[in-house]
């Protein structure tokens, strides 16, 4: 498979499992799709602030430069980091952000994707799960990885006692992502 | 060599790893077996993996209660047979000098991370460049290894335990922020295809063994301690036997041989990897995480018609000097690309002089070099 390189970056506040939803989309790429994937995060004094970004790059081919001010998608779980990083997004991009935020677009032709991400975690019985409701809308959207992928690799990185709920998150993301299709 | 008890030595596969991890697998595939370090990010997850990882393969983790104690601590274990790693960062390698100079000075195979870092945070910076070769007082070559990438923070570990081995010298892994805090795919290959050095022990017995003879560039036989030999390990001068001896032909052949050894060696030291480089009339010469925008700005540049190529040094220290010399005679210019004040490229100046100019894309503000930038500094030098 041959693909351009797909810029993602996720960002919300600590304890959103920002870094943990790129960590897992990349390692689903890298160890079971047998593609590339570089992944970085904000790691400052700036970030205890309570703001956390991480930068995922998703390639067929290997990876040079680990930065790109340009994403192709944005992932928001809070209003402060949406404002911050939306004018990373390039144009033509694609904006994910949660439906509780709020957002003003007029600067930029990006597509904007509200999903109802915190409010899809709770009534499963836990807002921590926020990030793989989003994680499953992204796999389904994208097809960058495929579902089994997703399930196998959340199984390998989430706590036991987590397990089912994040299951059934992502479960529900993608349920929320049918019919929606972003062009990678 | 010591068996692991529970637990893989190497994890063979392919992984989305973080860099400090790497380095950590890197080491126990090159059979590190012992650790000791003191906590400073961005250096940390290398000392949390050796900690959970080394006693499941029958080695020994130490937290050392500051930088000096680690670095002993590595000296000692070091002269006991391990193979001994620690890690740290910026401002801790400062404080590792004093140890650091001793193992020159007494030939104890080890090896030092060193996670670069700036603005007293965890920034990207190469601004230890000139610190990892004459950090210490006395006269001694160090050899440095710069990996660009998780891959190459595995590889170049397990190169620099061998290289320590080879050649009884403490060995320096010089990491950065922007790689060692960065997850990227790793192929960990089976442990049957990692080349593996060992030190050279002695044959002798303890009555007949010189702990330091060697030829005139050579490197000593090993004898571990706690088997017999009773060898003096001191930082002043000593002959062959150990003694010390403050004869100034005594200290300037053991400098002239602790420096020979690595200087007439360097074609078995210094790695460089070309890029574009068969028809290039000007090259970027960059190391470390430098070396990916590098290659991104050349390929923009080829895209626009310009002959650019990129020179990798994957080994720092020893200076590669033939092979920059090689590229100077065939470009126009070169370009020197670091994250500092420009510290490397006096190395480069001083290689390159009469031969050809060096333009310095060099600056330390924490940020790796974008593609563009340097893509915008090649169109400035070619017009």
């Amino acid at each position: 498979m041959s693909m351009r390189p797909v810029n993602i970056r996720f960002c919300g506040f600590g304890g959103q499992g920002i870094v943990l939803s790129a960590i897992i989309m990349g390692t689903a790429a890298v160890t079971r799709r047998n593609l590339y994937a570089v992944q970085t995060q904000s790691y400052g004094s700036e970030a205890r602030g309570g703001q956390c970004q991480a930068e995922l790059i998703i390639s067929s081919q290997p990876i040079n430069s680990p930065i790109s001010e340009r994403k192709d998608i944005i992932v928001a779980l809070s209003q402060m980091a949406l404002d911050r990083y939306l004018p990373s997004l390039r144009e033509g991009g694609t904006l994910i952000y949660d439906t509780k935020l709020e957002t003003n677009l007029h600067a930029t032709s990006a597509a904007t994707i509200p999903v109802p991400a915190t409010e899809t975690a709770i009534s499963l019985g836990n807002q921590i799960a926020a990030n793989m409701v989003v994680l499953g809308f992204l796999q389904e959207s994208t097809q960058l990885i495929t579902r089994e992928d997703l399930v196998q690799v959340v199984r390998e990185t989430v706590p036991a006692k987590f397990l089912e709920l994040n299951l059934k998150a992502v479960e529900a993301g993608r349920q929320l992502a049918q019919g929606v299709k972003l062009e990678v | 060599m010591l068996e692991s008890r529970s637990g893989q030595r190497v994890l063979t596969g392919v992984h989305f790893m973080l860099g400090n991890y790497a380095v950590a697998e890197g080491a126990l595939a090159a059979g590190c077996n012992f650790f000791a370090g003191c906590p400073i990010t961005p250096a940390n997850e290398i000392s949390e993996r050796m900690a959970k990882r080394l006693p499941e393969v029958g080695g020994h983790f130490l937290q050392g209660e500051d930088e000096l104690g680690s670095i002993y601590a590595v000296v000692g274990a070091s002269l006991a047979g391990a193979k001994a790693m620690t890690a740290t960062a910026s401002a801790g390698f400062n404080y590792m000098q004093e140890g650091l100079g001793y193992a020159y000075a007494i030939e104890a195979p080890c090896v030092i991370v060193d996670v670069q870092r700036c603005r007293g945070e965890n920034f990207a910076t190469q601004s230890d460049v000139m610190q990892m070769r004459w950090g210490a007082s006395g006269d001694y070559e160090a050899i440095v290894l710069a990996p660009a990438s998780v891959q190459e923070l595995f590889d170049y570990t397990i190169r620099a335990f061998n290289l320590a081995e080879r050649f009884r010298n403490p060995v320096i892994v010089m990491s950065e922020t922007t790689i060692a805090l960065m997850r990227e795919r790793l192929e960990i290959p089976p442990a049957e295809q990692i080349e593996v050095w060992n030190r050279k022990y002695t044959e002798l017995p303890p009555a007949d063994y010189l702990p330091f003879k060697a030829p005139e560039y050579g490197v000593p036989d090993f004898a571990p301690l706690g088997k017999g030999y009773h060898t003096i390990y001191s930082l002043n001068p000593h002959d062959e036997r150990g003694r010390i001896d403050w004869d100034p032909d005594v200290f300037e052949r053991l400098y002239k041989r602790i420096t020979g050894k690595i200087r007439e060696n360097r074609d078995l030291i210094c790695h460089t990897e070309s890029y574009h480089l068969d028809d290039a009339e000007l090259a970027l010469i960059a190391y470390g995480s430098e070396v990916r925008p590098a290659l991104d700005a050349a390929e923009m540049a080829r895209d626009s018609g310009m002959k650019v190529g990129v020179l990798k040094l994957a080994t720092v220290w020893p200076v590669p000097e033939r092979q920059i010399l090689e590229v100077a005679k065939q470009c126009r210019a070169v370009i020197a690309v670091e994250m500092n004040i420009g510290k490397y490229a006096g190395e480069i100046e001083r290689v390159c002089a009469g031969v050809c100019p060096v333009h310095k894309a060099t600056r330390n503000r924490g940020l790796i070099h974008a593609p563009e930038e340097l893509y915008q500094f090649i169109q400035g030098v070619w017009a």
